[in-house]
């Protein structure tokens, strides 16, 4: 996952907030995950398309944590997603044609 | 319904269809959903249109001539009581999922007999809502099973069956053909990938058949679960209780393929504070005429869509609040019974018997009193069981959602 690279979840996927988790069903996979409240909050920024290094910036407003941090946090976290198959980039850039 | 620990109230509504490998995260949600009285699941009753005529159907004696379930309201076909347009159905899906509902449940009738099916899916597709279907599975046809499978939201289908046989089915169905086109309509939508789960209704008339549709849908590697209760029909008739299993119909089915689906031994009952199900907490139910139940089977009304938007009806109905208020105490029946941890507590069987939410149906209590003896039986220790007060804090948890597939 590079800075320039946007991805967004999967405009599709069943979720619900819950208090601060979010649980995602994904029908295809028959797989349920839930995300904690840093997982919820990026799961909600990628409502439209982002950057690591948008989503590194607006937590960055959001949380105090070092910005070295936060993007490790976040590309991690944007991989695990990415392996569960719950955001794409690909759909995003078609979309975008 | 039989649920696998009988310590855990439950009507059906919350079961999700083909999410079993995630039971306990889905139990985890129903719990919150519970606890913080978010309408978390919601059946959606779209249409009462049916291309069968079920004999026990609930929702009215579809034998009747037409005019005469007008008259009565039967078919909400009264001017006074039309059934939702498409245009209301779509609005309040909208209202349904601001409110937290997540997994919708579209029934009929027969579902698929709504002309704008796929317009309900594009817009819980478009609102990030999980849709399930509660079909006889007869109009899954090829084309309809291909465009259902391409919904990213759609988590399965749950669809009846009555018999084994054709005779057996379609006897009860009162259709020619309809266990085929069941069948057909099952392996159509397995073949486009769609998650799908049998629901046995066990009646007088087919329960010799029990063993056998049991053994057909582990043949062919369908989950499914056996539901032993008929009630009387939302209409206030009651003829669909002709097609209740006798007393020993069910003493051979306990004793025989069922007995595994009962929980061995003794078991306390649940504690008192768990008593309830997650009606009117988690889940819900709207009519095709737009009236807001505590479950699809309980059709006890705290308002309708039409009248008032379904968060106000969700927050302050008194009915709702009446149902969330409910302590063990209330159910003057149930709590002093022994056979409280064995019972289903089925709240809908209780009211279309009763007229009364608290009340109880002898055929529930029977029921309980029948897999209690069992238990017992099956008991290394064949003492009797504690009283129902002793229930210890040790207790299972209450966790709706349980699955009732063996």
């Amino acid at each position: 996952m590079t800075d320039q690279r946007a991805v967004r979840r999967i405009g599709s996927l069943p979720f619900q907030k819950m208090n601060e988790e979010t649980l995602v069903v994904d029908p295809k996979t028959r797989e349920v995950h839930l995300l904690n409240a840093t997982a919820s909050r990026v799961w909600e920024l990628l409502a439209r398309p982002q950057t690591v290094a948008e989503l590194v910036g607006e937590l960055g407003r959001e949380f105090e944590a070092p910005e070295d941090t936060l993007r490790a946090d976040v590309t991690a976290l944007l991989g695990d997603l990415a392996s569960k198959g719950l955001i794409d980039a690909t759909d995003w850039q078609r979309d975008e044609r | 319904m039989i649920p696998r620990d009988a310590s855990q109230a439950r009507c059906g509504d919350d079961e999700v269809v083909g999410l079993d490998s995630a039971a306990a995260l889905i139990r985890t949600a129903q719990t919150w959903a519970h606890d913080n009285l978010v309408p978390f699941n919601v059946s959606l009753e779209t249409t009462l249109e049916c291309n069968i005529r079920c004999i026990h159907c609930y929702n009215f004696d579809r034998d009747e001539p037409r005019a005469r379930r007008a008259a009565c309201g039967a078919d909400g076909a009264t001017p006074e009581a039309p059934r939702l347009s498409t245009d209301e159905l779509l609005r309040l899906i909208g209202e349904l999922r601001d409110a937290g509902c997540m997994f919708l449940s579209l029934t009929g009738g027969e579902v698929l007999t709504h002309p704008d099916l796929f317009a309900l899916l594009e817009r819980a597709r478009d609102l990030n809502m999980a849709v399930q279907l509660l079909t006889n599975g007869t109009l899954l046809r090829p084309g309809v099973a291909g465009r259902l499978a391409r919904f990213p939201n759609l988590l399965g289908a749950s669809v009846s069956l009555y018999g084994a046989t054709a005779a057996a089915h379609d006897g009860i169905t009162q259709v020619t053909g309809s266990f085929q086109r069941t069948w057909d309509g099952v392996e159509r939508l397995r073949a486009a990938g769609v998650a799908v789960r049998l629901k046995f209704i066990v009646m007088r008339q087919n329960a010799h058949e029990t063993e056998a549709m049991m053994a057909m849908a582990t043949a062919r590697d369908f989950p499914y679960s056996v539901d032993l209760t008929i009630t009387a029909r939302h209409d206030g008739t009651n003829g669909s209780l002709q097609a209740r299993i006798e007393r020993p119909q069910l003493e051979s089915l306990y004793r025989g393929p069922l007995r595994p689906l009962l929980p061995p031994g003794r078991r306390p009952p649940p504690p008192a504070a768990t008593f309830n199900c997650n009606c009117a907490r988690g889940n819900c139910a709207i009519s095709a005429t737009g009236e807001v139940y505590p479950c699809i089977s309980v059709p006890w009304s705290a308002g309708n869509v039409r009248d008032q938007p379904f968060a106000e009806i969700w927050r302050s109905s008194p009915v709702f609040q009446r149902i969330r208020g409910l302590t063990l105490d209330d159910f003057p029946k149930c709590a002093p019974c022994p056979h409280r941890g064995h019972c289903t507590h089925d709240r809908g069987a209780a009211f279309n018997a009763t007229g009364d939410y608290t009340g109880a149906d002898p055929f529930v209590c029977e029921t309980a009193a029948l897999a209690h003896q069992l238990a017992q039986e099956s008991s290394p220790d064949s003492s009797p069981d504690s009283s129902p007060d002793s229930s210890p804090d040790s207790s299972p948890a209450r966790a709706p959602g349980t699955p009732a597939t063996p």
